[in-house]
């Protein structure tokens, strides 16, 4: 997943859709990210590449809408509703997954088991 | 009437009433002797006081600066135990002059008053953060100014001391492993002294003559001077017991070598008791200039857990009938009862007990739960006992009945102590908090990384010696996988059983040979970064695994057999095997075999403190980028050190502690109870500290 910026890149993404879960006055999903090009990536447990500044899922609550989704820890976040989320902030991605006005959430994730399983579904 | 010669004694006064009575024989003077309680305090007390002696012996002998350390720390202990001891063997004495002198003199009724039950009270996982200026932090520079601290925790009676912890600044917390457990009543109060002690070589008076440090303090410069007087001040006065009279206070015997020194303290008592990590505020003393000054955050975080007795023990056991309310009213079911922690135990025979069936049915004893003697039961004479629980919203009573009136009134005095007991223990008694034993924790073998005594050793390669390096290996592996809770990690269980038989089964051709030569440079097996799905196990392989053979450079074929081996367990690690075919079998040197374990033990199991963050803490894949342990690494790895939470007590922590702390380095933002989000004013506060400390990396909940 290390690519170098400005050349495009290539990754084995899964789509995953979560609905939001409304808890009074708040939607909440249920997961919690880390990451941004305004944080420290070497400090990211998740990352392949420890200058990849993206966006990583670090917790997921069980039961939780993200959970029932299908999301995993370590997944790295590439799109929320078609917005990009390799290159933002920290505060940018937490913004564009917490819209009051949107119930749902269609996310682009990538990890590392999805290429290799469809590196061994190639070989056979 | 003073009598020199008794251990112990009672000032009476001359001409006072209670005199006469002696005088006269009324009492015997045996009523003012000690009771068992005091020779026991004496005899720890002369204990100590021995201890103390072989303290400072051992700090005039050595000479190495780490067990120079370590010595001064045991004084320190032992000194404190013996105040303690001594203030405690007061307060005993005149408690029971005054016990005594009241009794004579009124009658007092039978004492009334009721006592809770004691319990046990566990400390553990302690971190005190630091707060390096960033000047400090990126001086590379320089030589780098440590200190040796460790912690001193008293309750009632009894003081433990921690380890020693070696501090400079390249660590971001003082993390201190042992978990202590303490016996106490509710009344508690558990005072955590942190003590430190400059280790720097140019301080240490214990190296310089007399005459020489005192030409260095008088000729070096003023702020140096000071710290260099400071560091050779004298020690606290102390007393010794001699022989027999009342003890005498007298100084310790200054000795030269490092003292250490109160840094910070605080008292914890039971309303600081909760299941998971808390941050509480330190109370610093000294200032910048003295030597042994370390620039504290001014909070310490650790985990406080009680377990009374009556969550624990079986407060009191016996047949009995029950019937509910409700049901018809003529079934009254025979029972043996047992009343523990929060609830009455209802098992159809006495046998179920022990056999751990489960119980019939189980009525809930809590803080909501009322009791009454009902009316006497117009058929067999005797009071009912009624529970009363409220379940949902309804209200189910319970009827109990025995078949005595003694029987009734025990339940019913048992039930009373219970409920004072809760009453007393608070929030302990709302849930069983899990306390790990101590015992289980053995500590990692304190081996240095620099030098240790085992380079110091020459290993000589003979049968004897290799066998009983695997055994002692074997038994080390065992140890550490009590004490790392990731479970055994099949692979390099594999690796050592492939290891120890081809030791020993190794023929050796000359061991005359191996001494001749020297040592062979030691070879790295590098491990290429492991992913972090891997299981912790194998994350913890990216640390230096370093085997230095002793003997010579023809190395035997063992050792690449183990070489062929490693792989097949393990088909992802590439490792280098430099050493081509050899007939000699190669002996680990005991010093790389116990770093490699050490390694993997001390990233394990060692640091627990999960105060401030505990992201990702419920998963141990989370945990497998430990890699160098703390104290070695450069750059603060602050959310791995702290998401380290291996240890059961902390994976209970990861929601609720983290709203608590106030820890700089603490970044999260809206990292709370899951589901729940804090008002956007606290949020964006804490974003803005968070985003201010470059050292952070953020995690939100969304």
């Amino acid at each position: 997943m290390s690519y170098i910026p400005g050349q495009p890149m290539t990754a084995v993404a899964q789509r995953i859709e979560i609905q939001k879960l409304r808890q009074g006055d708040h939607l909440i999903l249920g997961f919690s990210i880390g990451g941004g090009i305004d944080q420290d990536p070497g400090q990211n447990p998740f990352s392949e590449d420890k200058t990849d500044k993206g966006i990583y899922v670090t917790r997921i609550t069980p039961g939780g809408p993200a959970d029932v989704a299908g999301l995993v820890m370590g997944d790295k976040i590439l799109q929320v509703n078609g917005w990009d989320m390799t290159m933002v902030t920290h505060d940018q991605a937490r913004k564009r997954l917490t819209k009051k006005k949107e119930d749902v959430v269609r996310l682009l994730v990538t990890r590392k088991s999805l290429e290799k399983a469809v590196k061994q579904s190639m070989s056979h | 009437m003073f009598c020199r010669n008794q251990t112990a004694r009672a000032t009476v006064a001359r001409g006072s009433a209670l005199e006469m009575e002696i005088r006269r024989g009324k009492f015997r003077n045996s009523v003012f002797l000690d009771t068992s309680q005091d020779s026991d305090l004496q005899k720890k007390i002369d204990h100590e006081i021995r201890m103390r002696d072989g303290a400072c012996k051992l700090l005039a002998a050595c000479s190495q600066r780490d067990q120079a350390l370590e010595a001064a720390k045991s004084l320190q202990t032992c000194s404190t135990r013996i105040l303690a001891y001594m203030s405690e063997l007061q307060r005993m004495k005149e408690a029971q002059v005054m016990q005594k002198v009241t009794r004579r003199s009124s009658d007092a009724g039978p004492m009334d008053d009721r006592m809770p039950c004691k319990g046990k009270v566990a400390i553990s996982d302690l971190r005190i953060p630091l707060m390096w200026k960033d000047t400090e932090y990126f001086k590379n520079k320089g030589e780098l100014h440590r200190c040796a601290v460790f912690c001193l925790l008293q309750l009632g009676g009894e003081i433990f001391d921690t380890d020693m912890v070696i501090v400079d600044r390249t660590l971001t917390d003082i993390c201190f492993d042992n978990a202590i457990v303490f016996d106490a009543s509710p009344g508690f109060e558990l005072r955590v002294e942190l003590y430190s002690c400059c280790s720097e070589d140019d301080y240490s008076a214990g190296s310089t003559p007399r005459k020489l440090a005192s030409k260095l303090s008088s000729s070096l410069g003023r702020s140096s001077g000071k710290k260099l007087r400071a560091s050779m001040e004298p020690g606290p006065v102390s007393p010794v017991s001699n022989g027999g009279a009342s003890p005498l206070l007298l100084p310790v015997p200054s000795v030269p070598g490092p003292k250490y020194h109160l840094l910070a303290h605080t008292t914890l008592t039971l309303s600081h008791v909760q299941d998971s990590f808390r941050t509480h505020d330190l109370t610093i003393s000294g200032n910048e200039e003295c030597s042994y000054w370390l620039p504290l955050y001014g909070s310490m975080c650790c985990r406080l857990a009680a377990q009374p007795h009556c969550m624990t023990q079986k407060m009191m056991s016996g047949c009995l009938k029950v019937k509910q309310c409700g049901a018809d009213l003529q079934s009254w079911t025979k029972v043996y009862a047992v009343l523990k922690g929060t609830s009455l135990f209802c098992y159809h025979r006495q046998e179920d007990v022990e056999a751990n069936v489960e119980p019939a049915f189980t009525i809930g004893i809590n803080k909501e739960t009322r009791i009454r003697a009902a009316e006497k039961d117009p058929q067999s004479k005797v009071q009912n006992i009624c529970i009363s629980n409220q379940y949902g919203g309804e209200e189910v009573t319970h009827t109990l009945t025995t078949d005595s009136r003694e029987d009734t009134h025990r339940w019913m005095e048992a039930f009373w102590q219970h409920f004072y007991d809760m009453s007393q223990w608070k929030q302990c008694c709302d849930d069983l908090m899990k306390i790990e034993l101590p015992s289980l924790r053995k500590p990692a073998p304190a081996t240095p990384k620099q030098g240790s005594l085992y380079h110091e050793m020459v290993i000589e390669s003979s049968d004897d010696l290799s066998s009983s390096v695997s055994d002692i290996l074997a038994r080390r592996l065992q140890e550490l996988e009590l004490r790392s809770q990731l479970g055994t990690s099949p692979t390099w269980m594999s690796l050592f059983e492939e290891n120890s038989p081809k030791i020993v089964g190794r023929p050796r051709p000359c061991t005359s040979r191996l001494s001749g030569h020297s040592p062979c440079t030691p070879h790295r097996l590098p491990r290429s970064p492991v992913s972090p799905h891997r299981c912790a196990q194998m994350g913890l392989l990216s640390s230096d695994v370093s085997l230095t053979s002793d003997s010579d450079s023809h190395c035997s074929t063992s050792l690449c057999s183990h070489h062929y081996g490693w792989p097949e367990p393990s088909s992802n690690f590439p490792i280098l095997s430099s050493s081509p075919s050899r007939l000699r079998p190669r002996t680990l040197s005991l010093d790389a075999k116990l770093s490699t374990l050490r390694g993997r033990g001390l990233g394990g199991g060692g640091v627990g403190g999960g105060g401030g963050n505990c992201h990702c803490s419920c998963q141990p894949p989370s945990s497998s980028l430990l890699g160098p342990s703390p104290i070695s690494s450069r750059s603060p790895r602050l959310q791995h050190s702290t998401q380290t939470t291996l240890s059961c007590s902390s994976s209970t922590s990861s929601s609720s502690s983290s709203s608590n702390s106030e820890c700089s380095h603490s970044p999260e933002s809206s990292e709370g109870v899951p589901f729940s989000r804090p008002s956007p004013v606290r949020r964006s506060l804490r974003n803005l500290r968070a985003r201010l400390d470059p050292r952070n990396w953020l995690q939100s909940q969304v």
